[in-house]
């Protein structure tokens, strides 16, 4: 028996607005543009919303109401939940009906679409909590198997999700990788012991991913019955198709007018037409099937264009300044301890900021295979840093002021009685003034 | 293939943009085998070092002197001065329109007398020359448009003897040149012209590395002020207001900024009256124009050249500028744009956003690094002698379907 194992990553970052060099200081929002733009991140979930999110909800509700088989796996950043519940419930709850079925797997990820797994661990792990905790409070659902942010992967990623009790991993299924060996199986990272790899057919996937509405491609019109022949061809040759995709791929990276939910709607029926084809969730994959062999990644393995490495987030100047900023700061970031400071870097971590930022694609003159709100990678990386200047100005006074406040320890010892008390009422002065000037200011302020 | 080609400007002369657009592409195009008959207006006294374009033992290359000079950047009822040797200036008593037709009146003439398959007008000036010369040929003529009277005018209120030049080389060109998507733009809305009949052809970028030079104003940067450079025509059309406000807006929040302006032209009274006026006279320098080894110097000490104009067919800036190895601003009403993506853009009028850009560049050195390293690479791509095979391909073109 050969299963199919479809999985749908679904994911909107918190986009910087064109934040200047003049609001650092005086504007802490950096994720509120409000022009009817691609940086105005309630206009795009509206738009995607629209577009893909609840047309291809009812169609996979459907899918599951009409095919007991019918079963896949989704994903979530963090930053899309907040935004689903923030401007979109009825997605959220869309989403909550499909898994409620039972036949729908919810994967573990990092929350903020982060790349922190390559840049501090102690930051990943945080992350991959958070994550877990939004994912059970919502879902009531304790995830299994681990995707990382843009399918990344290397061996010391399979190892440290098998220590934490994953049954799997996803990686990508890529040849230069592999060797010989196919996809279509379940594999062991090497290093580990109980976790499995499970491998992304990119082919079949970008099948449907990105050629599907391509009309210059050679099997442009594609029929659900054409692509359901490509998937039985495999049968009796290996364990498992491992689609893996952008649930935005159904409606916004593939316009409805491509007939993209009509092929939706009909591939599961005829796939299982095949007596010998079924559906299977990541964790029942990982449980069906011993591996095939041993695989090893020593350097980043991602799912993203022809390197398939972390080029596109990390390959250029700019990029790499950009993310080394973001994580020099962590050291401050924990010292202070504010919540909601801590929130507003680690959505500077999305991993999207710094995609924004590349230069691969740009000398080509090829600006639509640049996929961005910002007319150019400067002006990404501009409004990045000055945020995270302002970001970082703002840590820097809260821990001064924080130092300013805290009364010192008073002394035992040599220091006469007298000296001790000036001292202490100097640090009550100190406070006070202190506290009585941030009042002054913000009033000031708001008279303004 | 002889063509007989029509230029108002050609360096050594120092003028501007067309005469260093005209020298590359003539250039190359010799290198492609093909024989180029430049008609100037005047023979110029040539430097001692320069390039010898004029020399007459240029290979393939004759250089025709015509009684006239001019230079071509003013309006079209302006008054033609002459420069003598000293550099001292006297009017000819004759306007630019007419030394235009002036000019016209020779090509035919020179049309007359020689052997050629194809006419190359550059810029406005020469576009009835070109006339002429195709009336009295009846060969095929290309009109290479390096600016409009749009450009020029930084508005729509346009000199109208000007446009009726324009109009009148445009109707009767068999192709129409332009040297950006951006101008194309202009001819098809502004002067009516049918897009089938207009090929554009990007400017390119001189491949050769300048000598370092000794830096210059040294007694700030030693201070720790950062440069940045405005290098130019002092006219409405370049902007260089937008310059000078944005310069007030940067200093708010990095007052170690120097603003240097570099360049000579009508507005310049206007632009120092406005620095004045701003209070920015400390931070404000006039370095007049600078050329060659100067103004190589003056690129290579500024950290960041800003080319802010309100309309800019092409616009050579940024490439001088990266070749010299500083990062550019420009706006997004330039041609070179769609070429050199490497660079930072702004909308002209967009001070605050001009501003940001400006501090941006000067705080995070990675942006520079990076805009320098692959603006670098890029340019590699964006030759003369690329451009001269795309003007090859289209001489070839309108020969074998003409003949």
């Amino acid at each position: 028996m050969l299963s199919i194992c479809p999985y749908f990553h679904v994911h909107q970052p918190y986009r910087v607005k064109r934040y200047r060099v003049f609001d650092i200081g005086n504007d802490s929002e950096y994720f509120n543009d409000q022009g009817a733009g691609d940086l105005n991140n309630q206009w795009i979930i509206d738009k995607v919303a629209h577009k893909s999110y609840r047309p291809m909800i009812a169609t996979l509700q459907h899918l599951l109401d009409e095919h007991p088989e019918f079963r896949f796996s989704l994903s979530f950043s963090g930053t899309v939940l907040d935004q689903f519940a923030d401007y979109a419930p009825d997605v959220l709850e869309g989403f909550q009906k499909l898994v409620s079925s039972g036949r729908v797997e919810v994967l573990a990820d990092t929350y903020h679409h982060s790349l922190a797994f390559f840049y501090s661990l102690p930051e990943f792990e945080r992350q991959v909590d958070l994550h877990e905790q939004r994912v059970k409070s919502l879902f009531g659902y304790q995830p299994q198997v681990f995707r990382n942010t843009e399918l990344s992967y290397r061996n010391d990623l399979a190892k440290w999700c098998d220590e934490h009790g994953y049954v799997g991993i996803m990686a990508e299924g890529w040849e230069p990788v592999l060797g010989w060996r196919s996809p279509n199986y379940v594999y062991k990272p090497v290093g580990t012991d109980n976790i499995k790899l499970l491998l992304k057919n990119y082919k079949l996937s970008d099948d449907i991913a990105f050629r599907f509405g391509n009309r210059a491609w050679e099997s442009y019109p594609l029929s659900a019955e054409t692509y359901a022949e490509w998937v039985h061809s495999h049968h009796g040759a290996g364990q498992t198709i491992n689609l893996f995709m952008d649930f935005e791929t159904f409606g916004e990276h593939q316009w409805e007018d491509t007939g993209i939910f009509g092929f939706m709607s009909s591939l599961p029926g005829i796939l299982l037409q095949h007596p010998d084809f079924t559906f299977r969730t990541a964790t029942e994959t990982c449980a069906a099937h011993m591996p095939a062999d041993e695989v090893d990644v020593p350097s980043v393995l991602t799912w993203a264009d022809t390197d398939r490495d972390l080029t596109a987030w990390v390959g250029n100047d700019i990029q790499r300044d950009a993310i080394a900023a973001t994580y020099r700061l962590e050291d401050d970031i924990m010292k202070l301890d504010d919540p909601a400071v801590t929130e507003t870097w680690r959505k500077l971590q999305t991993s999207d900021h710094f995609y924004y930022m590349c230069t691969k694609w740009f000398n080509d003159g090829d600006v639509h295979a640049y996929f961005s709100p910002y007319q150019s990678p400067y002006d990404a990386y501009i409004a990045f840093m000055n945020a995270l200047s302002d970001l970082q100005l703002r840590v820097q006074q809260a821990l001064q002021q924080r130092a300013a406040v805290d009364l010192p320890v008073i002394q035992v010892g040599r220091v006469p009685w007298w000296r001790r008390l000036i001292d202490w009422a100097q640090a009550l002065f100190t406070k006070f003034f202190n506290r009585y000037a941030t009042f002054f200011q913000k009033n000031y302020q708001e008279n303004r | 293939m002889r063509i007989l080609t029509f230029g108002w400007d050609y360096p050594p002369k120092r003028n501007g943009g067309l005469g260093v657009a005209c020298y590359g592409l003539t250039r190359e195009l010799l290198n492609e085998g093909v024989d180029v008959v430049y008609v100037l207006p005047r023979r110029q006294p040539v430097d001692g070092d320069g390039t010898f374009i004029f020399a007459d033992d240029t290979p393939g290359q004759t250089v025709y002197e015509v009684p006239v000079t001019i230079e071509p950047y003013q309006p079209s009822y302006g008054q033609v001065y002459v420069t003598d040797v000293y550099g001292n200036k006297y009017p000819t008593g004759s306007t630019l329109l007419d030394e235009v037709q002036k000019f016209a009146a020779a090509a035919k003439d020179i049309a007359e007398r020689e052997q050629f398959d194809l006419i190359h007008a550059h810029d406005w000036t020469s576009y009835l020359a070109g006339l002429a010369a195709k009336a009295v040929s009846g060969k095929p003529l290309i009109v290479h448009v390096h600016a409009t009277s749009f450009d020029q005018a930084a508005s729509d209120n346009v000199d109208p003897a000007m446009f009726a030049v324009e109009q009148q080389g445009f109707a009767g060109a068999d192709v129409v040149v332009t040297v950006s998507e951006y101008t194309k733009h202009i001819l098809i809305t502004k002067h009516g012209v049918d897009p089938a009949k207009i090929e554009v052809i990007h400017n390119g970028a001189d491949t050769y590395d300048p000598p370092q030079h000794q830096r210059t104003l040294t007694s700030y940067t030693d201070q720790g002020y950062k440069i940045v450079l405005y290098h130019g025509r002092i006219t409405i059309q370049k902007g260089v207001d937008y310059f000078v406000r944005a310069a007030k807006r940067v200093l708010a929040v990095e007052p170690k900024t120097i603003f240097v302006i570099s360049g000579w032209g009508d507005m310049q009274q206007q632009i120092i009256d406005l620095v004045g006026e701003l209070g920015l006279s400390e931070h404000v320098i006039f370095a007049g124009a600078l050329w060659e080894e100067e103004r190589d110097r003056m690129y290579q000490s500024a950290d960041l050249v800003v080319m802010p104009s309100v309309s800019e067919p092409f616009g050579l800036i940024p490439f001088e500028a990266l070749q010299n190895g500083t990062p550019t601003l420009i706006s997004k009403q330039s041609g070179v744009g769609e070429v050199m993506p490497h660079v930072l853009k702004a909308d002209f009028w967009d001070i605050e956003e001009i501003a940001n850009q400006i501090v941006a560049a000067l705080r995070y050195p990675v942006l520079n690094q990076q805009l320098i390293l692959e603006g670098r690479r890029t340019l590699h791509f964006l030759s003369w002698s690329f451009v001269a095979k795309k003007v090859k391909r289209l001489y070839e073109r309108l020969v074998q379907y003409l003949t």
